[in-house]
């Protein structure tokens, strides 16, 4: 294989497939990491935000790019709604109930979705975009727009949790929640802005899935299991970590194809969770352990 | 011969809730006793159904079978299959917090939809296997249905019997110790990783005679006649609402919960077709938002936990568990 | 001299069950009164009890005038009392620099000043800011923690076990830190294992056992008691 094939059929696509999961790992790894569970309506939470955008298109005729931080913005409010109504006073009770109340949350998004959306793919934008020849690398706008709206959402929260108080303040609950409590941290308005972040980061990392492949119901509990495991390989409560690790499985799952057949591609981000989780469960950037 | 097609949706209700009751019962032993969070039921049970229905059914071009063995090998079978998959995936998770064996068996239940549907010479991918035979299937329909509903009652039976007795011996005990305070357990010299293991396989191969016991009713199964979550989450919600730790609270949550679940379709099937195919979702959708009524409102189930109290009284340790929990949650 | 912090005949535990039997204790403005008394006498609980992390079935605490018993620990920050745990004291993954941030996260506008007078207290930190305090030395840690609690000013300020693992010359140093704070207006309530240098540098002590009050009275006073060093001093 030579190097143009490689970029333009495994590498690319598997760092804008990774920019996806990475989005969305994001997001579990710091409700893991503040909230202290694992929240399994992430998946369908992006589905939630992929078809929020396309409600702004049809129904506002916004161009899907217009429509992505309207999603963004929604999704978010809806995430702490979500949280007010389903997971906020679960909170004296084991962390689990709260990871069993979210796969219920997960079956109700979905069917939500099934509902208003119905079950048949769609598509931001008809038509087949041409990918651009860039020296021999062929890569679609819409490939090159993820990327970036990926780099500067993260470059973004980076700043944010190292230079803004409630950043500080997130950083610090997920680091010694006692003592954040004992330096005065309102609690309640660190799960909050939590769920904005992670919500909003989600609509993002569905919106991204949409524009690159297709809108369906099922199409965030697809990614539920790479974005997961981008997040353990990580290691929980790493931002850099999630990004890595989303891109480390995004890229293996597209060069799995060499070695497994190509139905089983999806099963790589499983044997990546299960060797991260046999031999080092800190994953890459030595997160916590629950 | 008029009463007993009158019988016929009654019997088929009641034969899946007792295929629902294994699995409630399979979910309450690692959920109720153990504290695991199994989030791949669906996948145990197809491993069990494809299990069973390769063994017993007869010979088939062009994949593995013909084997035509006796149900009841087929019910073991099952039974095994499912606890040897569960082996591997509890030594790997069952150190760690129960979130990470969920997103794991998430992952196992994908992985054996997968192979259902890629592997033609195991499974005959999207064809599915059928001609699977079933105890007393010549009899006329309607009998046939009757004599298998007393078998699945009969295994249901055994299987709730031998686990209560279980659940209330020493071992029971053991594994709530466990569950309650893990590191007063392991103090007291118990073999926490051990123990969780033995629960995890126990439950998983109860979930793999469901799924024997379905395919030898419906005869044929293919990849996509078990719709993974959905299951899952059926059966989760039947142990929660019936109540987790007790067994009658369970097999009670599996007759509540199967019982609105069908017969709430025969409603949605009388609107027009449009409407019917979202009143599916629409069912889906509040059967989400009942798990979260139960957990707001009896997160301890209809039927609670009776031994959970005892328990607490008798060792003051299982106090101190709570309190952290309690002072836990100011900060959380 | 009147109180600032008081603690009057207080019950309470974990759950439900006590560790706590009515237990009292007062701290003045300007004083440093040290809690001693043997492993598990309920002397950490003592602590939390006021920063409100315990059920508190009777009795009473208040801060001056003002009853907080019951309040949120938010609210208990507010009111003046910073208290510095026995365990996992600093955020371990954040800089030297924003454990203090941190510390001052109540704080309205500028609080440059603040951090100077803490950065004074603790030369040793002033070149580590951008270090993760998660690796630092123990005592530096320990440092950490106690500059921490002192970025809101408080008027009371809670340690529990601040010399714990510390060699001597640390705990000599964090000590002498405590004389400055004291010094400064600061009511010091402070539990310790080393009881015998605790008492020795304390104004005022209290031996607790089995949450009980069992003796009290200027510090120097119990360290010549025989019959308290013998029963908890180590002989
Ligand atoms: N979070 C908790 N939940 C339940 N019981 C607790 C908790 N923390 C402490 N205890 C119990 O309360 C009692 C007093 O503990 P405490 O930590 O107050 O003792 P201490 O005097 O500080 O001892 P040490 O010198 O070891 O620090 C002990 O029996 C302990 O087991
Ligand atoms: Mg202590």
């Amino acid at each position: 294989m030579d190097m143009h094939s490689f970029i333009n059929f495994f590498l690319l696509p598997g760092i804008v497939q990774g920019s996806i999961y990475a989005l969305g790992a994001i997001g579990i790894t710091l409700v893991f990491a503040i909230m202290r569970y694992g929240h399994f309506a992430h998946g369908d939470l992006a589905t939630f935000g992929a078809f929020i955008a396309l409600a702004f298109t049809t129904v506002l005729g916004l161009s899907p790019y217009a429509a992505l931080p309207l999603a963004v913005l929604a999704t978010g409010v809806f995430a702490v709604a979500l949280d007010r109504l389903f997971y906020a006073h679960l909170r004296a009770m084991p962390k689990i109930i709260t990871t069993i109340a979210s796969f219920g949350v997960a079956l109700m998004l979905r069917s939500f979705v099934q509902v208003v959306w119905g079950v048949n793919t769609t598509s931001y934008t008809r038509g087949i975009t041409r990918p651009e020849n860039w020296f021999g690398i062929r890569v679609k706008s819409h490939e090159i727009v993820t990327l970036l709206v990926a780099i500067a959402l993260v470059v973004a929260l980076h700043l944010f949790l190292t230079r803004n108080k409630w950043g500080k303040a997130m950083r610090a609950m997920s680091d010694n929640p006692e003592l954040a409590l004992f330096s005065g941290v309102d609690n309640g308005k660190v799960i909050a802005l939590t769920w904005i972040i992670a919500g909003g980061l989600c609509a993002a990392s569905g919106f991204f899935l949409g524009l690159n492949t297709e809108l369906k119901s099922l199409m965030g509990w697809n990614i539920l299991l790479p974005t997961f495991a981008a997040a353990i390989l990580g290691g929980v409560g790493r931002i850099e970590g999630a990004i890595v690790g989303g891109l480390i499985v995004g890229i293996a799952e597209e060069l799995s194809v060499l070695v497994i057949p190509g139905e089983y591609k999806v099963m790589s981000a499983f044997g990546i969770l299960l060797l991260v989780l046999l031999f080092r469960p800190t994953g890459l950037f030595r997160g916590k352990v629950l | 011969m008029e009463w007993i097609t009158v019988l016929n949706y009654p019997v088929y209700l009641a034969i899946f809730i007792c295929i629902y009751g294994c699995l409630a019962i399979g979910l309450n032993i690692q959920w109720g006793y153990a504290g695991l969070f199994n989030a791949g039921v669906a996948g145990f049970f197809a491993i069990g159904a494809y299990a069973s229905a390769i063994l017993t059914s007869p010979w088939a071009e062009g994949r593995l079978g013909g084997f035509d063995l006796p149900f009841p090998v087929g019910l073991v079978g099952a039974m095994l299959l499912a606890g040897l998959l569960a082996w591997p995936i509890g030594k790997i998770c069952l150190r760690f917090r129960s979130d990470y064996l969920a997103i794991v068996t998430i992952g196992v239940a994908e992985g054996i939809r997968l192979v259902a549907r890629s592997e033609e010479w195991l499974t005959n991918s999207a064809r599915g296997i059928s001609a699977i035979p079933r105890p007393f299937g010549d009899l006329p329909y309607a009998k046939a249905q009757l004599v298998y509903l007393g078998i699945t009652a009969l295994i249901l039976l055994v299987a709730y019997v031998l686990v209560q007795r279980q659940a209330v011996s020493p071992w029971g005990r053991m594994m709530r110790a466990i569950r309650d305070n893990e590191s007063a357990a392991q103090a007291m010299g118990k073999d926490v990783p051990y123990r969780r293991l033995e629960a995890f396989i126990l439950g998983s191969a109860l979930m793999g005679l469901a799924g024997a016991l379905y395919v030898h009713l419906a005869r044929t199964i293919t990849p996509d006649a078990i719709d993974p979550m959905l299951i899952t989450f059926l059966v989760w919600i039947m142990v929660i609402l019936g109540g987790a730790g007790n067994n009658r609270g369970v097999l009670l949550g599996a007759i509540i919960v199967w019982v609105i679940w069908s017969t709430s379709e025969i409603v949605t099937d009388q609107l027009p077709s449009e409407y019917a195919l979202k009143a599916k979702y629409g069912r889906m959708f509040l059967i989400g938002l009942l798990l979260q009524l139960v957990l707001r409102f009896r997160p301890e189930g209809i039927l609670p936990e009776k031994l959970r109290k005892e328990s607490r009284e008798e060792r003051p340790m299982g106090e101190q568990a709570s309190a952290t929990q309690a002072t836990g949650n100011i900060i959380n | 001299m009147t109180a600032l912090l008081t603690m009057k005949n207080l019950r309470g535990g974990y759950g439900d069950s006590d560790i706590l039997f009515d237990l009292s204790i007062e701290v003045a403005k300007g004083e440093i009164v040290a809690i001693v008394g043997p492993n598990g006498a309920g002397k950490s609980t003592a602590m939390k009890s006021i920063f409100g992390l315990l059920d508190i079935r009777a009795g009473s605490i208040a801060i001056g005038e003002t009853d907080i018993t019951g309040w949120a620990p938010n609210r208990i920050v507010k009111a003046g009392i910073c208290y510095v745990p026995q365990v996992k004291n600093i955020f371990s993954e954040m800089t030297v620099h924003e454990n203090f941030e941190m510390g001052a996260f109540l704080r309205k506008g500028d609080y440059s000043a603040a951090l100077d007078r803490v950065y004074n207290l603790f030369p040793d930190l002033r070149t580590k800011q951008k270090a993760t305090a998660g690796r630092l030395s123990g005592g530096q840690r320990q440092m950490v923690a106690m500059g921490r609690a002192l970025m809101l000013d408080p008027q009371v300020l809670l340690l529990d076990e601040p010399t714990a693992g510390l060699s001597p010359k640390y705990m000599e140093q964090i000590f002498q830190i405590s004389r400055d704070v004291r010094d400064s207006g600061v009511a010091i309530l402070l539990v310790e294992q080393h009881a015998k240098q605790a008492l020795a540098f304390a104004d005022r002590g209290y031996v607790l056992a089995a949450g009980r009050n069992r003796h009290e009275g200027p510090a120097s006073e119990l360290l010549a008691d025989r019959h308290i060093a013998e029963m908890f001093l180590g002989g």
